[in-house]
Parts: C-alpha cells; structure tokens; sequence
C-alpha cells in the first residue's frame, strides 16, 4: 500500500461496485419505474405488523410487551421454549451495565432489591436514565458509529484540538433525548437547518441567547464530518485531499446514517444493492458545498477581554525571546555565577508570564481556554463561498484524473424512488438540509429501522440485523423482521425518542431472560440463539472494564466533559510511540482516573489497554466491536502496573469502609467488585488466601495509597492481592 | 483440590462436544470420559512431514509478474491493449477495455539446479530456488483488499469464519506450553483487524495471539514488583478456581474456557516470552544472515528470526505480515522497496531453518491477497488481480525447484492445473498430514471445514518429496 493507498483503494472500489451494480429501472419517458422489487428488504416500506395475539402463544405467562409476543411467535415455532427470568441482582448489575456502563453501588442494589412494588424494574431504568452518565455510557457506542478520534492518522497523526466538543455534544444529545431525527438533521446539516445567526441579544449586548445556543449547539453536531481520519503530508494536491474528504465524508454517512455500505470492502461479488455511480458522485456532491471551519466559541464580553488581556501573550512571547537572546550568547561556554543567576531569572521570568494568563473567557458563561489563552472553537461544517464551489463530477472508475460529466448533488435514485420522492435537490447551497430533511422522514425505510436495530444490538450484544451498517444485499437479513418493523414504527411515533425504545426493550421479558439457562435442544437448533431463547453473556468493552475497575477502587473520577484526558503509561506500553507529544500525561492525578470515554483516542497509538480489549479502529465507522479472549488481556490484569495500584486503593478503601475483621473485608471486598456477598466457600478461601499471603516473607508495597498507610503492611499487601484476584475473575468482567 | 490441568480440562467443562467428528475425535477422548486439553499435540497417519507452519503474508498483493511468473509477451505488448476477450473483466481501479499493457519492470533469470525463473527483485531467495516450490496458476475473484484478504485467511469472502492457523492448531494442538500455539505479528498494523487472526465460529481457545513486532516486547510480561515470587502462583490457582466455578455454573461458553487458559497460558509466558524475544543470543553470523540491522531488512529480518525461534519452541502456525505490496502508482520503486526490506529475511529464513535441521518440519508459505494487472496503472503501477497470481511453498517435505500450472501469454487468468484458494489450504494441511475433508466442526447446522466445498485440487502428494 502507498502512503496514501488505503483511501485510493477504497475510492476505486467503490467505483468498481458501483459500475457493477444493477441500474436504476428506467422508464423510457426517463421516469422511474415504482418496481421495488428488486431491491433489498430494508428499501421496501415499514410496515406494522400487528404481533401475534398473547392468547395464541403457548407462553402467554411470559409475555410483558409486545416484543415477546414477536419473540415468543418465532420461539414456538422452532419448539423451544424461552429461559426464565434472570434473577434480580442479575438483573440490576445487566441494567446497569447496560444504561450507564458502570456497576450498581451497594446502596442502588439493595433498595432495588428491597423494593417489591411491581413497577420496581420500571422505576429503576426511568432512574438510571436520567442519570447523566447515562449519556456517556450510550455516547461512546456512537463515537464508534461515528468514526470518533482526536486525532487525523496517516503518518502525522495531527491532533484536533477540539474534536472533544462532538463528544461532549453526543453525550449531551443522548442525555437530553434528542430526538433521534433532529440528532440526524444536526450532525449532517446543523448550519443549513439552524443557520449561524449567532447575533447578540438586542436587550443585552454580552449575552448570548438561548434559541442562539442552541443553534450554536446544532452546528457543532457537524462536528461529526470534522473528525475524519485526515491525510496531512505536503505533497499532497488540494484536489486529491478534497477527494479524500468528501469520500470520507460520503462513505461514513452512507455507513452511520443509512445502514448502506457504499465502499464496502467486505463484499459480495455478485450482488450488489441498487446504486449507481452517479448516485454515489452524486451523494458527495451534496458535499461539495461544504467546507469544515471553526467557530469561535464565546461571546462578545469574552471577546474584548480576550484583546484586552492580549499583551499578556506578548509578554510571555517577549520573555522567551529574552532567554533565547540569553542562550545564543552563552551557547558552549561555561556560565558564570552571575549568568546562572540571569538564566534563572529569565526562565523564573517566563514560568510567571505563563502562569498570570488568565484560563477562562471572561463575562457571563465564561468557557476555559483551550490551551495559553487559545481561543475556544470548534470544528464544524460550513458553506463554501458560492463562487468557490466546485463543480463535481462523475469520475471514471472513480479516477480523478477521468472526470467526466457534472454531477448535481441529489438523492440516491432507488431510495428516492422507495420513498416516493424526486431525487433532485433543487437547491445546490441547501444540499446537506434537503438531503436530512429526506432522510428523516418518517417513512424513510432505513433511518428509523437502522437505528432501532443499533440500540437493540448495543442491548443484546447482537443486532435482529447482525450487519447494523450493512442494511443491503450483502449484510444479513433480520432475524425478526416484523419485530424489526415494529419497532421502528414506534421509534418514529415516540418522537424519535432512544430513551422510550430503551424502556420498551428493557421492560420486554426477552430481555429479562436469563443467561444461564441452556439445553441440548437449543443449542442443537439455535447455537447462536438468533431466536433469542435466552439472554446473551457479554463481556465488558473496554471502557466499561476500566470504569469498573475504578469504581470499585474508588478513585474514578465521575467529572463530565472536557477535553481529553492522558493517563500515564508504563515503559513497555509506550514504547510504540512514534512521538513523545502525541502522549502528554495530563499533569493532574485526578484527571487519570476519568471514564475510558474520556482518555485521548488517537488514531495512530491506541490506549494500549483499550487496544488489548478491543476498542474499535477509527479509521471508519466501526457497527460491532470484536470480542477477542487472548493471553495480553491476561497479562493485563495481573501485571499491570495501574491494576495493582486500584487494586491497592480497593484494598484502602475496604479497610475503611469495612474496619480491620477479615471476614468483613472479604463481604466488602465482594460487594465492591462484583456487587453481590461473598458465598460461604468463597468467602473462606479468600480468608485463607488472606492468610497465606499475610505470612509470606516480603511484605512491603511500592508507592501505597495514603489510605493503605494506616494499615498494618501484612495486612495491606495481603488485602490488595486478595483485590488484584477479584479484578481478574471471569465474573467481573462478564455481564449474564 | 484436583491438579490445575484436570481442573481446567474437566470432561464436563464442554470442551467434549468440540472435535467430535473430526479426524481427531480419536485422539481427543483420552480414558475415564475426560477430555484432554483441546491444545494437546495430536499426530496424524496421514504422509505429511510438515509439523509447523511459517505463513509469509505479502500484504497488499505482490505482483506476480514482477516476481516468480515470467511473461515475455508483456514486453511485445507494451503500450498496447489487452486482447479483446480479456477486456472485459472486474477490476478494483482500473478498466480492462482501456488500459495499456505494460511490459516487466525486472529481468528474470534462472535459479539453481532446477532453472526455476525468479526477477532480479530477489537475489537472496533465488538461491534457494531449488527449495521452493512456485505455484503460478493461484486465482479467486475477489478483486478488494479485504474480502481478498479474508479470502486467503479463511478460505471465504465472509467474516466469521477460522483463519487457517485456528484450523491448524484445531487440528494438530499446541506443542508449547508456554507459548500460544498460534501467533501473528506485522511490520505495520492489522489492516483488517482481528479477521486476519480469528477464530470464527471455532472456540475462542483457537485464536491467534497478536504479537506487535514493532521492536516492542510483548506488554504486560513482567510480574508486578509488589507480587513477590511464589504468591502469582497462589493468586492464580485462586483465580482459576473461582473462574472454574464461574464456568461450571454456565457450561458451554467457549470464552470462558479460553479465558482461564488464557491465565495459565499468560503466566507461563511471563518466563518464555522474554526469552523468545530477547535476540541478544543470536550470533552476529544469524543476525546478517537474516539481514538484522541493514536497514530496510532489519525489522522483517528480526520478525524471520523471532518466527524461527517461535517454531523452535513448539509455537505452531506463525503468520508474518510485510504490508506494502499494493503498487498502483508506481510497482517498480513499491517492488524494489518491498524486495529490500523481506528478501533476505526470507532468504535468511530458509537457510537458518535448513542448517538446524528445521526446514524438513516447517512449511513456509509466500503469497499476497492476490496479484497484479498485467495492465498498467498510472505511471507504471498495476491494479488488483485475483484471476491469476503467484504463490511459492518451501520446506515442510515440499520438493522444491518445481513449478505447478501457469497463467495465460498475459499473466491474466490462471489457465492449466488452477489453484484457488481452497486449494492452497488444502495443500497446507496435506502436507501437515490433514486430509481436509475430515478436519470439520459442527456449526450451525452443518459440519464446516476450511475449503468449504473445495480443495479438490490438493497438491500435497504432488509436492511431497519422495
């Protein structure tokens, strides 16, 4: 592969789909035949198929919603009967998981556990949904869809500086219940939709109103395409990297937003879905008009304190030159004391300049700066000076050097033609708008159906599609197609709400199911239990694994938002670092113990742990993450420097919590780490464990915590050993 | 408390169910109704000599052309189009109807005892031409990295199924303790991510263990300071035991199970993986051959030598990765680059192999994803090209300076003895001693097996060495 050889390639197959792919029907008055019939199920229209009735079903009992009488249908006919409902502290610990990627304290699980009110289940997810880090745990799953890094990758891997402002928006979307729509409509046309009329309140001159804010806050969801993996290298051609962009930019739209895999490179040879390379070149035309900028994030009274305190700036400028001056004339001679003094100086000189610039924007809403007074922006879409758009064209197996004839931005034809719409988009600077607009609507056949199918694959582990960006020929068929529909037509008739598809899901019986349950029978006819007989085990990813490792220590640091935090490394994780400044440590110990959302995603250098458990590669939209069980994940978890630390913490923790009996410790230590108590046996064997470590010959800890230091040191390193054991058992890391 | 192995292997842990039906399932069921560890070495009554495999991965797709397919006609055509009955064919780039020809970008010469055609970009393995064994009618249809890629991996275009080595060390088990059986390492990064080392639908115990080559020990090896000698051991057989309960409690769940020997496999290679990795033990004399700190070879050199060390110690399939091979712009400067940073690593591999008596019991395999286009591509680069490309097998019992089938004048479809992919693996286990047919596993519905419904053209006892 050359350099840049990953996205030719890409371009040119697509291209070469695209020319393979079956045409459009035409009529021969050039109007659309309305055959659909050659097209994938998920073009042809929802339909709301009424679920068989709950008296049909042999195990009527079971049913709680709607969803069951789907599920239960397809179970009977197969012959197999549902497993039954998964206990209660099963249940809290899966909800939990699930909601908010985090463990359930011991006080949710015991309230949930003491409260016998029928809508007891119903209560706890309306509570964990309004929990703010709801939005995290359900943002992340996004940033895989959407390609999330702060970084560009290729050989530079430059940094975006303010790419944390689309995260911190997908949080806040999902926090809020934005309606899945408008979530759509914000992201691929913010600025068209809410246009950038961030003109100040006549009454008030400083204040920023707040329609204003929330316009500002639909345009930074064009973050989104402002984010891409970015080719940086000088020798690059403008119109080659522009090509890049707007592939990047059609492909991860085609992925996210549709469920349509454009440059799919894991393809069929045979049957391809019904695109023609016109609609592709045609799909990033309605592009072409954008161009990313950054958008200044303060206010007007922020603004002039800015320029009013600008000589500050100068002055760290001026004290730097000061000590450079310094350090040219003293270059290779031996300093005298009085030079050593002056050097002192000089450098005490410029520490004080940096140290007095102010760190936040001042007046009302005041925004901390980005770095040394660095203005606050964000990246987002914006529209290209009329005179300056160029024209597309369709390009010759997608060579930039065949183009050929115009192409005006405007709808795929077979979808156009599915939705019975015209395929034109008659305005070329509101290309994006009219483009989301159709998207969106409630009977578009993907949006609602592909998103559906994401939140019930982020559920259960596997999508009724298990393709959730392949909605075409060559991704799978729903295993529940009438489910699938079902659902979707009430997404759409909830307002779009993910929250209301989240109890509607999570209050079916299906997903109450447990997971242990097994037979011969089921795993002879479903091995994969695409009918969903039972609930599917699931192991943490590896955000998840990492905030529960800290929540159980104690140390995590529940802060939302922000720019992205850097934990230190041990030697040996680094050392495939190309460069030193992509992994600055945040200086702050306390910002190292943030939520796994947070750590620096860098397109280039992984988090290694995060590598080592299977964060997703962002070099394109990511629908399913791998689960791979491989020997570094254990070597992770028992030699991991930053492991035996929490787990030293943990053990502080306990010791606090719990007094000085063992036997307590040991209840504490379980509930911690696996929010259940202890059984008898293991109770016992971790008191023997205890012991036998107590009385071992070294019995000093590197580097404990303060909270370690009170405590007696057999006791101290014994306890923290006992906590490494718990943070590596299977049940810690999987959810049934 | 039962010894850790019988704990781990315990009959009613699920790990029964796995091979029955395999040619194994003889092997697998030991006395008592107790099943052994599915990664126990098994043997084979089939001829095949090859215990271990090398698989060299040209990722990118080397052009076949330009390296073990010679095709004097390119010349005569140069500049001009294709015939018109291959104009008309699927390509990921270019356009077969008007596109030009373009002649060799290296001369060829003949190697060894056997005269077999190698180009110049090789100069160190042509001198073990009479050990290799060049396969010119290689062919598949898919003309995209990665449904290409998955391809030669998987024996499918579909992602889901086992890679080659999870079938391999399915089939014949691990002979390290210590180390995984299976490991893939790459000068760059995974391109297709974990489907290059996957286990599909076989159990997770299968899978390979991604090594980063990059001069990078393995993470995570070292005991934590504060775990003093002894205790790891204490802790572990804790862990185990309360894992063991765990999975007792939901049998059946592969991940489980590859999960705790994960954690016995881990500990182990705290003391083998160092010493595996740790070079310092080679002679001078190794590290030139294998071209080790000469610039452009030192990183695929060290790569060679760490999976020659790696099959000494038991390690049963190695997959090396040189990505860089996909030259549309430009094949001779991409070729030249490529050929200098893996020709004598490769080179150097054969002949260590041969002096310590290695190279009778590993099969190396040589091929990219696929080949290129007789036709040019911008300046003088060449596209993607499934239907005819070039492979090469050495040691393992194969019989060297052999060629087998042959592409057309054009080096454009693979035309007399063609060799799919499914071929290729069939051949690969032939020469381990697995008939392909009778490695299968039950999946849904269906006994699977690595050549699907192919592998009729299985070359192994054409190559094995009388």
């Amino acid at each position: 592969m050359n350099r840049h050889g990953c996205q030719i390639t890409k371009i040119g197959l697509l291209v070469c789909l695209l020319t393979s792919a079956f045409t459009v029907k035409r009529a021969d008055n050039g109007v659309h035949a309305a055959d659909l019939s050659d097209y994938p199920w998920s073009f042809q229209p929802m339909i709301r198929h009424e679920p068989a009735a709950a008296d049909s079903l042999v195990n009527s009992n079971r049913v709680r919603n709607p969803i069951d009488q789907f599920v239960l249908h397809e179970l009977e006919k197969a012959e197999l009967t549902p497993a039954p409902e998964a206990d209660r502290q099963t249940l809290m610990r899966r909800a939990c998981f699930d909601l908010l990627g985090l463990p359930p304290n011991q006080q949710q699980m015991d309230q949930f556990l003491a409260d016998d009110s029928p809508d007891a289940w119903k209560k706890l997810i309306d509570s964990l949904l309004q929990s703010p880090h709801y939005g995290e745990r359900w943002g992340r799953h996004w940033l895989d869809v959407a390609r999330y890094a702060d970084s560009g990758g290729y050989e530079t891997d430059i940094y975006y500086r303010n790419a944390w402002r689309y995260r911190d928006y997908v949080v806040k979307s999902f926090n809020d219940d934005k309606p899945y729509n408008i979530f759509v409509q914000e992201q691929i046309a913010g600025d068209e939709l809410w246009p950038d009329n961030l003109d100040l309140d006549p009454r008030r001159v400083y204040i920023v109103p707040e329609d204003k804010q929330r316009h500002l806050e639909a345009r930074i969801g064009t973050g989104f395409y402002a984010l891409g993996p970015r080719v940086h290298e000088s020798a690059l051609d403008a119109k080659r990297l522009r090509y890049e962009t707007l592939t990047d930019w059609a492909d991860t739209t085609a992925s996210a937003f549709m469920g349509v895999t454009l440059a799919c490179a894991r393809c069929h040879e045979h049957k391809f879905d019904p695109f023609t390379q016109e609609d592709y070149f045609a799909l990033q035309s309605i592009f072409a008009s954008a161009r990313e900028t950054e958008l200044p994030l303060w206010n007007a009274m922020g603004e002039a304190d800015w320029r009013q305190n600008f000589p500050r700036v100068m002055a760290v400028q001026e004290a730097r030159t000061a000590y450079r001056l310094f350090e040219e004339k003293t270059a290779g001679k031996e300093l005298s004391p009085q030079q050593q003094k002056t050097k002192k100086q000089l450098l005490t000189a410029i520490g004080q300049a940096v140290v007095t610039l102010p760190e936040s924007t001042a007046g009302q809403g005041t925004l901390a700066y980005d770095a040394l007074m660095h203005i606050p922006t964000v990246s987002v879409l914006g529209r290209e000076h009329p005179e300056l758009v160029k024209t597309s064209h369709l390009l010759e197996r997608g060579e930039l050097q065949k183009p050929r004839q115009e192409i005006a931005p405007a709808l795929p034809e077979s979808l156009a033609l599915a939705t019975g719409a015209s395929p034109k988009l008659p305005d070329v600077f509101e290309s994006r708008k009219q483009f989301a607009l159709w998207l969106t609507r409630d009977d578009h056949p993907l949006t609602a159906r592909v998103m559906v199918n994401r939140i019930w694959h982020w559920h259960f582990g596997r999508g009724l599609v298990e393709t959730p960006n392949d909605f075409g020929f060559m991704g799978t068929v729903p295993s529940h197609p009438e489910l699938l529909d079902w659902l979707a037509t009430e997404f759409v008739a909830s307002n779009w709400s993910v929250k209301q598809m989240h109890r509607l899901i999570m209050n079916s019986a299906a997903y109450r199911q447990s997971s242990r349950f097994s037979s011969q029978r089921h795993l002879t006819e479903d091995p994969n239990n695409h009918l969903l007989w039972r609930m599917n085990r699931r192991r943490l990813e590896a955000e998840a694994l990492w905030d529960s490792v800290h929540t159980a220590s104690g140390t995590i640091n529940l802060q939302t938002g922000g720019p992205p935090v850097v934990p230190p490394l041990a030697e040996d994780e680094i050392a495939s670092l190309r460069d030193k400044w992509h992994w600055v440590v945040s200086a702050d110990p306390a910002q190292h113990t943030r939520r796994g959302l947070y750590i620096l995603v860098r397109r280039n250098f992984r988090f290694p742990m995060f590598q080592v458990f299977d964060s997703p590669v962002t070099s394109q939209s990511c629908p399913v993450r791998d689960v791979t069980t491989v020997a570094p994940q254990a070597l992770w978890g028992l030699n991991n420097g930053s492991v035996f630390r929490q787990a030293m913490h943990l053990a502080g923790r306990i010791v606090k919590e719990a007094g000085n009996n063992p036997r307590d410790q040991v209840v504490r230590a379980w509930q911690l780490v696996l929010s259940r108590s202890p059984r008898k046996n293991e109770a016992n064997d971790a008191l023997q464990l205890l012991r036998a470590l107590e009385t071992a010959e070294n019995q000093s800890l590197t580097d404990p915590p303060e909270s370690l230091k009170m405590v007696d040191p057999r006791r101290a390193q014994a306890l923290s050993k006992v906590c490494l054991s718990l943070f590596n058992l299977s049940e810690f890391a999987f959810v049934d | 408390m039962n010894s850790r192995r019988d704990l781990l292997f315990d009959g009613s842990l699920g790990f029964g169910s796995l091979a029955l039906g395999s040619l194994l399932a003889r092997n697998l069921r030991a006395d008592s109704g107790r099943v052994r560890n599915p990664l126990a070495p098994q043997t084979s009554d089939l001829p095949g000599t090859a215990k271990n495999v090398i698989f060299l991965f040209m990722q990118g797709g080397p052009s076949h052309l330009e390296t073990f397919d010679e095709k004097p006609a390119l010349a005569k055509y140069d500049g001009k189009l294709l015939p018109e009955e291959l104009r008309d064919y699927d390509l990921a780039q270019i356009n077969t109807a008007d596109s030009q020809v373009m002649a060799t970008q290296f001369p060829f010469r003949r190697h060894g005892q056997s005269g077999l055609p190698i180009s110049s970009l090789f100069p160190h393995l042509s001198r073990h031409a009479d050990r290799l064994a060049v396969i010119r009618s290689m062919h598949h249809e898919l003309f995209i990295h990665g449904s290409a890629m998955i391809m030669m991996h998987s024996g499918t275009r579909l992602l889901g199924h086992p890679t080659v080595g999870s079938w391999v060390t399915y089939g014949l088990g691990c002979e390290s303790n210590d180390l995984p059986s299976y490991i893939a390492m790459t000068d760059s990064i995974f391109r297709n991510g974990a489907s290059m080392y996957s286990s599909g639908f076989l159990p997770a115990v299968y899978q390979g263990t991604p090594v980063h080559a990059d001069g990078v020990p393995i993470q995570n090896l070292r005991q934590n300071p504060n775990v003093h000698g002894r205790e790891q051991r204490m802790l572990l057989d804790q862990i185990n035991a309360w894992n063991q309960q765990h999975l007792a409690e939901r049998p059946g769940d592969s991940r489980l199970e590859a999960r705790i020997a994960n954690y016995e496999l881990a500990y182990r290679m705290q003391s083998a993986a160092p010493e595996l990795i740790d070079l310092s033990g080679e002679t001078q004399a190794t590290r030139n051959l294998y071209g080790i700190e000469n610039g452009a070879a030192d990183r695929f050199g060290k790569m060679c030598l760490m999976a020659r060390r790696m099959v000494e110690r038991g390690v049963r399939y190695v997959q090396l990765i040189s990505a860089g091979w996909d030259a549309h712009g430009d094949c001779r400067g991409n070729h030249d680059k490529q050929a200098q940073k893996t020709d004598r690593p490769i080179a150097g591999l054969i002949q260590d192999l041969e002096q310590r008596g290695l190279l009778e019991s590993t099969l190396l395999v040589w091929v990219g994803e696929f080949g290129r286009t007789p036709i040019r591509q911008g300046s003088n680069g060449r596209d993607h090209h499934p239907y005819g490309f070039s492979a090469w097998l050495a040691g393992g019992g194969v019989q060297g300076g052999k060629v087998i089938g042959a592409t057309d004048d054009f080096g454009f479809h693979a035309v007399e003895d063609k060799v799919h992919v499914n071929d290729l693996h069939a051949t690969m286990l032939g020469l381990m001693g697995i008939d392909h047919e009778e490695l299968t596993y039950y999946f849904e519905g269906r006994s699977r097996r690595l050549t699907d419904v192919g592998g009729q053209n299985n070359l192994a006892s054409r190559l094995i060495r009388v």
